[in-house]
């Protein structure tokens, strides 16, 4: 090790000041650190997978007559309309796709704050509890949306530069704000879920295990209960099947499951503040000094 | 004065934390001592910011606790005790990390933490996963980010704990340089008495959640009591009976050694009469310098 004072202290001549968002450093950071692990590069890399299949379905539906031999009938499927995008936002792989890019992207947001005993560094700044949760939530935010929000708005515009014309906006104006509603909840959803799972251990890789096997056993749980009573109420307790009720609402297409779609709403909520609630509780600043 | 706290109290449900603590610190390293459940931590949390005390009033460079908690905590620099940082980061993104949660803009944050790197003496480990520091370098690190943002006052929690000496020995270094010739001021915090005897000017001791004794050490050696350190031969019961008759307290070390806190208005020449009327033969006496140990024990009641 160098020895003690290679170079004398010297006073710092700028001016702290009092930043308008000061929870943006951590997510900035956060999201740095992600793309720092090379497996996960991969798999934020390969979950862009299913926008590339439907940016391609979105080329083929403007060009029927030229791959009519290669659909073989099928084109029925490209039928281009509001089902089309929801189909996109509530598809398994995307949903499945996002809890694995937040697995490895997300899990250790606080969970690595808790065992390196980094919570007192940060609170120790002229940081407010949520600031510190604001900056790591906008972390989730940034993956969720780049996954949702974004492709979904560029399959929109895709589409319309494919087709030529404004008349799939014309006929259907309500469908950006659907794509953004529908981002955001996810996102938000998201966000707390993993957060929450996030404070409750020390170890980044029981959150990842947590985070994957909450999200599967309830739709496994949910497979069991409908096998079991055969009614469609017990798709309240998958996540996954509560996610698609609540996209299927928002882009105005029939829900996938005989169930008020208001259950799956409430039940999202109340994850959400169960997760708030937790957070609000395990994030103590004044536990700062031990 | 930089810190400067009047009948601050403070209870954690039933149990008093803090009772009535009054005091002001001036420049330079002021040591923070107390025995477990004294109350150091309770204050520092609350000179943070962390807690708002019951009663009472308190300033931190002029910021008011109650008020302005962002603007100590911009103020100060804070070395926790426990082993900090963040996975996955090297030492230069982590210092200017928290330089820029502390209010610093990016590139000024940056340019700073590798000039407090080299200062604390890991200049050449800068790029380095802080996953792979020893105990040593870590606590390094910490100060490092402590002193980033050009704190005004410096809290250090057990600053040389799990340290060898040779890296003790630097980091006393360090602060010294830090609170003599820089002029932030240190508010030591730790268990290691030496070490704040042989950094700091001044003392504020805790005990049971009260102020049990602050000031600059001479005049706390000086004020309170002399201390006599001395060898009998026959039976010590009585006449430490008698000693602490006299309101002497009386403490004997593990080689026998007995060492007698003295009033400073009573006479030395009592510890011989005592030793006359109770019949016992006095092998060695010698007026010692009191530490900071013995004022601790004076002070505090513990050995």
């Amino acid at each position: 090790m160098a020895t003690i004072r290679e170079k004398g202290y010297s006073h710092w001549d700028g001016k702290l000041g009092e930043r308008r968002f000061p929870w943006w450093p951590i997510t900035r950071t956060g999201i740095q650190l992600a793309f720092r692990k090379k497996r996960f590069k991969f798999v934020f890399a390969g979950s862009f997978v299913p926008a590339v299949v439907f940016l391609v379905g979105l080329y083929i539906s403007e060009r029927l007559e030229d791959f009519k031999s290669f659909l073989q009938g099928s084109d029925r499927l490209l039928n281009i309309n509001p089902n089309y995008f929801k189909t996109y936002f509530t598809n398994d792989s995307l949903l499945f796709l996002i809890v694995l890019v937040l697995g490895f992207a997300a899990a250790g947001l606080i969970a690595d704050d808790l065992k390196h005993n980094s919570l007192q560094l940060y609170f120790s700044r002229p940081l407010r509890k949520k600031d510190y949760l604001l900056g790591k939530m906008s972390v989730i935010f940034f993956f969720v949306l780049i996954l949702t929000a974004v492709p979904g708005l560029l399959l929109l515009l895709f589409k319309l530069i494919f087709a030529g014309s404004f008349k799939f906006f014309l006929d259907y104006p309500w469908l950006p704000l659907s794509i953004l509603c529908y981002s955001a909840l996810l996102t938000v959803f998201f966000a707390f879920y993993v957060l929450f799972l996030s404070s409750l251990s020390k170890n980044t890789r029981y959150v990842t295990i947590l985070v994957f096997m909450i999200y599967i056993f309830s739709d496994i749980l949910f497979g069991i209960l409908e096998g079991i009573f055969h009614k469609p109420g017990v798709a309240l307790f998958s996540i996954k099947a509560n996610l698609q009720q609540a996209g299927a609402f928002i882009f105005g297409q029939k829900l996938p499951f005989a169930v008020p779609a208001v259950w799956s709403f409430l039940i999202l909520a109340g994850i959400c503040v169960l997760s708030a609630a937790v957070l609000n509780r395990k994030i103590r600043s004044v536990e700062v000094i031990k | 004065m930089s810190i400067e706290v009047k009948d601050l109290s403070f209870r954690y449900g039933k149990i008093v934390a803090l009772d009535g603590v009054t005091m002001k610190l001036g420049e330079g390293a002021v040591g923070l001592l107390g025995p477990n459940g004294a109350g150091k931590s309770t204050l520092l949390r609350i000179l943070l910011g962390f807690l708002v005390p019951e009663r009472g009033e308190g300033k931190v460079l002029g910021y008011d606790i109650r008020r302005d908690q962002a603007m100590i905590r911009q103020a100060v620099g804070y070395m926790p005790e426990s082993d900090c940082f963040v996975a996955g980061m090297d030492a230069v993104t982590f210092t200017s990390y928290f330089g820029e949660l502390s209010g610093m803009p990016r590139q000024e944050a940056m340019k700073r933490a590798h000039e407090v790197l080299f200062y604390v003496g890991l200049g050449e480990a800068r790029y380095r996963l802080l996953d792979t520091y020893s105990a040593g370098m870590k606590q390094r690190l910490k100060l490092a980010q402590a002193l980033v943002h050009d704190p005004k006052i410096l809290f250090l929690d057990e600053p040389t704990s799990n340290l060898d000496p040779n890296g003790r020995t630097e980091i006393l270094e360090l602060i010294r340089d830090i609170s003599t010739n820089k002029s932030i001021q240190v508010l030591l915090s730790s268990h290691i008495l030496a070490d704040i005897e042989s950094l700091c000017a001044s003392v504020v001791i805790l005990n049971k959640g009260r102020l049990a004794a602050e000031g600059r050490m001479e005049d706390l050696r000086a004020i309170h009591y002399h201390l006599y350190e001395l060898r009998i031969k026959g039976d010590g019961g009585p006449f430490r009976r008698d000693l602490e008759s006299l309101g002497c307290r009386v403490d004997e070390t593990e080689d026998r050694l007995i060492k007698v806190y003295m009033p400073e208005a009573s006479d030395r020449m009592d510890i011989f009469r005592a030793a006359s009327r109770t019949g016992v033969q006095m092998r060695y006496f010698v007026k010692s310098q009191t530490s900071l140990e013995d004022l601790f024990a004076g002070v505090v009641g513990v050995d």
